[in-house]
């Protein structure tokens, strides 16, 4: 009896380590495979509503990608090229042209009659809705705090400006020399190695970005070409360390 | 048997004798190993389970900063190049600066430069390191006590009113000034006193030969010499390739005469007699081992010998009978017969001397066609007689403020303790060092000024050649420029920008050809350069009449030569451990200074490399105990050290390189980098001499083992590797001028053992790119620019003299120095070692985890991420250019590693590293062809040493494209390979040496 009190012990205590085992080897990856970090960012930046959604150019934004090893992160003077104008989401926005637009029609209705408590109530009512929107939005808020201007549309400096600390997601070692101009010169599209970066809400690190990865990716060019373009895409030590 | 090949070759004299101190020692040296193997597995265990513990979790989040508004032009990440003025000395060639994310990283030479011609000396390649000095003052000093600009302004100026009320002697003593901004700023401060004075000195100066001329042609200047206009060169004592002057310029022009060809075998005939082995000396056609004390004696001969020639009167000479080794009557000859395509120079610092040396030329016809007076240099403007009479008038207590800006006054200065106490006597006194260095320390004010990398200034080298340097960036102290300094106390608020733009608008721009001010001023911005009319000058017809018969000197047992060493030619630069830690190119020593003996000196007084000696002047006033130090070629009765030792604060350095158990640090406690010789500089009436004849020598009890690596990664191979059949060869193949114009393939050993074997012919397909290199031994002088150019762009630690001593110095580049002949007379040549990216590569072979492979164009790629360390590979290769990494070198100073190329990786302990060719140069300019959609133009990709050779002894670039300049050197009858009887294939290619020596060594053949 006692015997087989122990084995069934050992038996349960055998299944669970396992079953630890096997959970905790779902989540094993290399040491420095960072494929899914996704940090939370200084400003909720959404490439979805930018990339996706209004079709801005990646490289209307990272335009050093053209230029330089890095693609660069915009600086952001380059946000105020739009973001002088769009102070707030397309709702808020549109809400609040809704709303300006009604107190508008009832100040010119008030003008034409004589005056009347009821209509009073409701432009108060307006106002106060209006003041109740969130104009600029909390994100841009940080955006026109980085210029150190108060307000988008007259952006006269008030304070000093300060950059914007965005946390790197695509952070190659140091002894990886990767260099964007030889990719977009290529022809290489930015999702080959950033996934889909329009459907992201939060920017995340879509793939493994191993040496392997890489290798691989050149092998295959080297075979397949790109976008039907033969290309010499070299699989040397001293392409990426030096 | 072609004579050459027998000749024998050898670094050092240990090696000649045959009892080479490398002979049993491995490669990489080789430390016993004093942990047991039961321990070490025992750390290996505890650490890899840490290691393992530490892969998993995410790496540490990092955070990027863009611009808030970027500005335009800007890329991070992109390289900007920006052209400015080299402030290392007052030669001031022309720099293309790096500039990455604001922070410059390189020093180019500026291609377009009429002086400098792209070159730049290792002074000039160092200076990022200068300027990343985290010992340099951030704030002014007040009575050795930190300050502000504010309360030093307003306690100066206060001063200043005192002393302009009461009328006391205002002294502003300058190294050279080339600037015209600021020499007007100067003379614009000291008028409103009356009894005021510039007074310019120099650290090792050239007043003589200003003074000869004001004596022969009734102006004060420093000639402009063109060595490229020169067909015989006779240099008596002067090391113009070295440190004389504006050595990058003169490399260059020398450069011009020296590569003969098959269809044109000419060359300049070059002929150096001096006591001392010198740089120049040592690329010199024929030299003579001359004591200084007999320049004199014998310019003298050489010009009655001329004045024979030429019908004009003799100087009387009783003055020695010069040396029985020269051939007068030939020299005069050789010279007479390249009348007006000669040139004469000398370091002699006797005035009259110098007139001699001024009639020489004057006979010759040179003056006009290879001496330029018309637009003299500037580069050299020391008044020794000025500074002596200063010296006098600290010493009598005349000087009420004294302002020091450029070279340490005190410091290159004899007398060091009665100057030190003259000038505590002075009631204001004003450094504007960015250090406190030795003058510094009496000083009341140190007023920094800011690096030459952080100033807007301008020069003018030579005159009508005006350069401007601009910021490349903002200071990183609250350093302040002199030029903004003496504004301020003149009671003026404006910028230095400001001062800079409105004295070029007054006077720079109406010398010039140009429109409008602001086109010229940014087209002048632009380039670094512009050539403007020259100052109008009275020259006076030659007066042979100023020459004076020479007056016999003081003679002792032994002639004491003070110099400079390449890299440190000035007190400042000892502050800069790439300098400090290359070798010279002749005795190969590094971090210290020592007595150049000759081996038969020597060997009569009884002692050996590092024995201590102590030199002292005859009436026995000054005296100095240094390491002595064996030198091949050096005159008997010639003793030489080197200047700018001894500096305070280098004992900074008692902790650089790694920190272990057995390491014995650079500078012992309480002492400082080398000893500073400059109490023995002799001061006459009028000069400052730096050879004296009446110094003695003895020896005292004591060893120093000096730092050098003149035997270190030798590639002497030993007969019993031969390959069978095969003669082993030298690594120096040379030949003289006159078989050359024979046979344009003479110096060629006649034994070949050529195998064309390939060990992977499938591995090396040929296709694309194949890097390859030439270097040609007939340019290269050994100046040693492009190891400091290699250790800027390549990230090569700096490892400290105790490790230096061990062999383990990181320079991807060595020059190695081969002397040939009998120890006494010797003839030099030098030969840039690195890897030779061998297409056999021995060390591919050997390598166990394949972490040296050869790629697709033909580069050796070393992959350190892959290296464990076995050090098989550098034991395999022949030409031993493979440094290990024992430690991990300390970068603990934040500031000087913001040098550091971001391009190329920081390596870490335990794995080998060696010349990339510039890998990253290379990517770089593939990519950039690419993004542009342009192909890669030959000349396009440039390694740093072949940037910055000024010789351009290096050619780079792809052999397999047929009208590349890689692939037309590789077509040169010179053209042979190091040891390419072993079927070693380098990429890299050597052209044999040739010397314009009469055809000595066929003569020797046969005897």
């Amino acid at each position: 009896m006692y015997h087989v009190v122990l084995r069934l012990i050992l038996l349960v205590g055998l299944f669970f380590s396992l079953f630890v085992l096997a959970s905790g080897m779902s989540g094993w990856r290399l040491p420095d495979n960072q494929q899914g970090y996704a940090p939370k960012q200084p400003i909720e930046y959404s490439h979805r509503l930018h990339a996706g959604e209004l079709q801005i150019d990646c490289l209307f934004c990272h335009s050093a990608a053209e230029h330089s090893r890095h693609a660069g992160i915009p600086s952001t003077d380059v946000c105020m090229k739009c973001h002088r104008f769009v102070t707030a989401s397309f709702d808020v926005m549109s809400e609040k042209l809704r709303i300006e637009d009604q107190i508008k029609q009832l100040r010119e209705r008030a003008n034409a009659q004589s005056d009347d408590g009821d209509e009073a109530t409701s432009l108060d009512d307006l106002q106060r809705q209006l003041g109740e929107l969130k104009n600029p939005s909390t994100e841009l808020e940080k955006l026109y705090s980085s210029l150190g201007i108060e307000s988008p549309t007259e952006p006269v400096p008030s304070s000093v400006d300060s950059s914007i600390p965005w946390v790197r997601v695509h952070n190659l070692p140091d002894y990886v020399y990767f260099d964007h101009r030889a990719h977009v010169a290529a022809g290489v599209t930015c999702q080959r190695c950033h996934g889909p970066v329009e459907s992201m809400e939060r920017m995340r690190q879509f793939e493994t970005l191993s040496m392997g990865w890489c290798v691989n990716c050149h092998r295959e060019s080297t075979e397949n070409g790109i976008n039907g373009q033969a290309v010499q895409a070299s699989i040397d030590c001293t392409v990426c360390h030096y | 048997m072609s004579n050459e090949s027998q000749k024998k070759y050898w670094t050092s004299l240990a090696e000649k004798e045959g009892s080479s101190s490398d002979e049993n020692v491995s490669p990489q040296g080789g430390e016993s190993f004093s942990i047991s193997r039961r321990r070490f597995l025992e750390a290996a265990g505890f650490t890899f389970s840490l290691a393992a513990f530490s892969g998993c979790g995410r790496a540490p989040s990092e955070t990027a900063l863009p611009f808030t508004n970027q500005p335009e032009g800007v890329v991070p990440g992109r390289n900007m190049s920006y052209a400015t003025t080299c402030a290392g000395c007052p030669a001031n060639c022309g720099i293309l600066a790096t500039v990455r994310d604001g922070r410059p990283l390189k020093m180019e030479g500026l291609p377009e430069h009429p002086v400098s011609r792209g070159g730049l000396c290792a002074v000039g390649q160092a200076s990022p390191l200068e300027l990343y000095d985290s010992h340099r003052l951030t704030h002014p000093l007040m009575n050795g006590e930190e300050s502000n600009w504010d309360e030093v302004d307003s306690a100066i100026a206060k001063s200043l009113e005192e002393i302009a009320d009461t009328g006391g002697a205002v002294r502003f003593v300058t190294s050279t000034i080339t600037s015209p901004t600021l020499q007007a700023s100067i003379d614009g401060f000291l008028q409103r006193f009356p009894d005021s004075r510039h007074v310019m000195f120099d650290a090792l100066s050239s007043s003589a030969i200003l003074d000869a001329h004001r004596q022969t042609h009734g102006i004060r200047v420093l000639p402009h010499y063109k060595f490229e206009q020169a067909k015989v060169i006779v240099s008596f004592g002067a090391d113009f390739l070295g440190t004389w002057i504006s050595p990058v310029e003169f490399t260059a022009a020398w450069r011009t005469h020296r590569i003969p060809t098959a269809s044109h075998p000419e060359m300049s005939h070059h002929i150096q007699l001096e006591g001392r082995m010198s740089l120049t000396g040592s690329n010199a056609d024929k030299r003579y081992r001359i004591s200084p004390d007999d320049y004199g004696s014998l310019l003298t001969l050489l010009y009655n010998e001329l004045a024979s020639t030429a019908d004009q009167p003799p100087i009387d000479s009783e003055s020695g009978q010069g040396s029985p080794d020269v051939d007068i009557p030939a020299l005069a000859d050789r010279l007479w017969n390249a009348r007006g395509e000669s040139l004469v120079v000398s370091d002699c610092q006797d005035v009259a001397v110098q007139c001699v040396v001024n009639a020489i030329n004057q006979l010759l016809g040179n003056y006009g066609k290879t001496i330029d007076i018309e637009r003299p240099s500037r580069q050299r403007q020391g008044n020794d007689r000025d500074l002596l009479e200063l010296i006098e008038e600290l010493q009598a207590g005349k000087v009420a403020a004294m302002f020091v800006a450029g070279s340490d006054l005190t410091h290159n200065l004899p007398l060091h303790d009665e100057l030190a106490e003259a000038i505590r006597g002075v009631d204001l006194v004003v450094s504007f060092a960015d250090r406190n260095n030795d003058f510094g320390s009496l000083a009341n004010f140190v007023c920094p000024d800011h690096h030459a990398l952080e100033s807007w200034i301008d020069s003018e080298p030579i005159d009508g050649v005006v350069s401007l340097t601009q910021p490349m960036l903002q200071p990183l102290g609250g350093t302040r420029s002199i030029l903004e300094s003496l504004a301020r106390w003149s009671g003026r608020n404006d910028s230095s920008y400001e001062i800079l733009r409105s004295h070029w608008q007054q006077s720079i721009f109406p010398r010039s050809n140009g429109a409008s001010f602001p086109q010229f001023w940014d087209q002048t911005l632009h380039d670094g350069i512009v050539t403007v009319k020259s100052n109008p000058r009275a020259i006076e017809e030659f007066r042979f009449d100023a020459i004076q018969p020479l007056s016999e000197s003081a003679r002792g047992d032994f002639c004491l030569t003070l110099y400079h060493k390449i890299g440190l030619t000035d007190s400042r630069h000892a502050h800069n451990p790439w300098l400090q830690e290359l070798p010279d190119p002749i005795t190969k020593v590094t971090w210290d200074n020592y007595v150049c003996i000759s081996p038969a000196t020597a060997e009569a007084l009884g002692v050996t490399n590092g024995d201590m000696v102590r030199v002292a002047t005859a009436s026995g006033d000054y005296q100095l105990e240094l390491p002595a130090l064996l030198q091949a070629g050096q005159h008997d009765k010639v003793l030489a050290i080197a200047l700018a030792y001894g500096v305070k604060g280098t004992d900074r350095f008692a902790n650089v390189g790694p920190d272990w158990l057995e390491a014995i640090p650079t500078v012992a406690e309480g002492e400082l980098v080398g000893k500073n010789a400059a109490g023995f500089i002799e001061t006459t009436e009028d000069s400052l001499r730096y050879n004296r004849a009446d110094v003695t020598l003895e020896k005292v009890q004591g060893h120093r083992e000096l730092a050098t690596t003149q035997e270190h990664h030798s590639s002497n191979v030993p007969p019993s590797v031969a390959p069978h059949g095969a003669e082993v060869r030298e690594s120096i193949q040379e030949t003289s001028l006159a078989a050359f114009s024979q046979d344009s393939s003479a110096g060629t050993p006649e034994v070949h053992h050529h195998s064309d074997v390939q060990l992977w012919p499938e591995d090396h397909p040929k296709a694309g790119h194949r890097w390859g290199m030439a270097i040609d031994l007939n340019a290269c002088t050994g100046c040693s620019a492009c190891l400091i150019a290699c250790q800027s762009e390549n990230n090569v630690p700096v490892v400290g003299q105790d490790e230096v001593r061990r062999q383990r110095e990181m320079h991807w580049i060595r020059i190695d120095r081969y002397y040939s002949g009998d120890g006494g007379e010797v003839e030099v040549a030098h030969q840039p070692m690195m890897c030779q990216h061998c297409d056999n590569a021995p060390c591919e072979t050997v390598c166990p985890v394949l972490a040296t492979v050869h790629n697709e164009e033909g580069l050796n790629e070393q992959v350190y991420n892959r290296c464990v360390g076995t050090r098989y590979c550098a034991n395999n290769c022949p030409y031993k250019v493979r440094r290990f990494n024992w430690f991990e070198y300390p970068r603990d100073d934040t500031l000087q590693n913001l040098a550091l190329n971001p391009d190329v990786t920081v390596r870490s302990r335990g794995v080998m590293e060696k010349c990339s060719m510039c890998v990253q140069r290379i990517n770089e300019g593939k990519i950039e062809a690419k993004s542009r959609n342009e192909p890669l133009a030959d000349g396009q990709i440039q390694t740093a040493c072949q940037q910055s050779c000024p010789a351009q002894a290096i050619v780079f670039g792809d052999m397999n494209d047929s009208k590349s300049a890689i692939s037309t050197a590789l077509k040169n009858p010179r053209r042979y390979g190091l040891l390419e009887e072993f079927n070693f294939r380098p990429s890299v290619s050597y052209q044999r040496l040739v010397r314009n020596n009469d055809g000595e060594i066929e003569g020797d053949e046969h005897v």
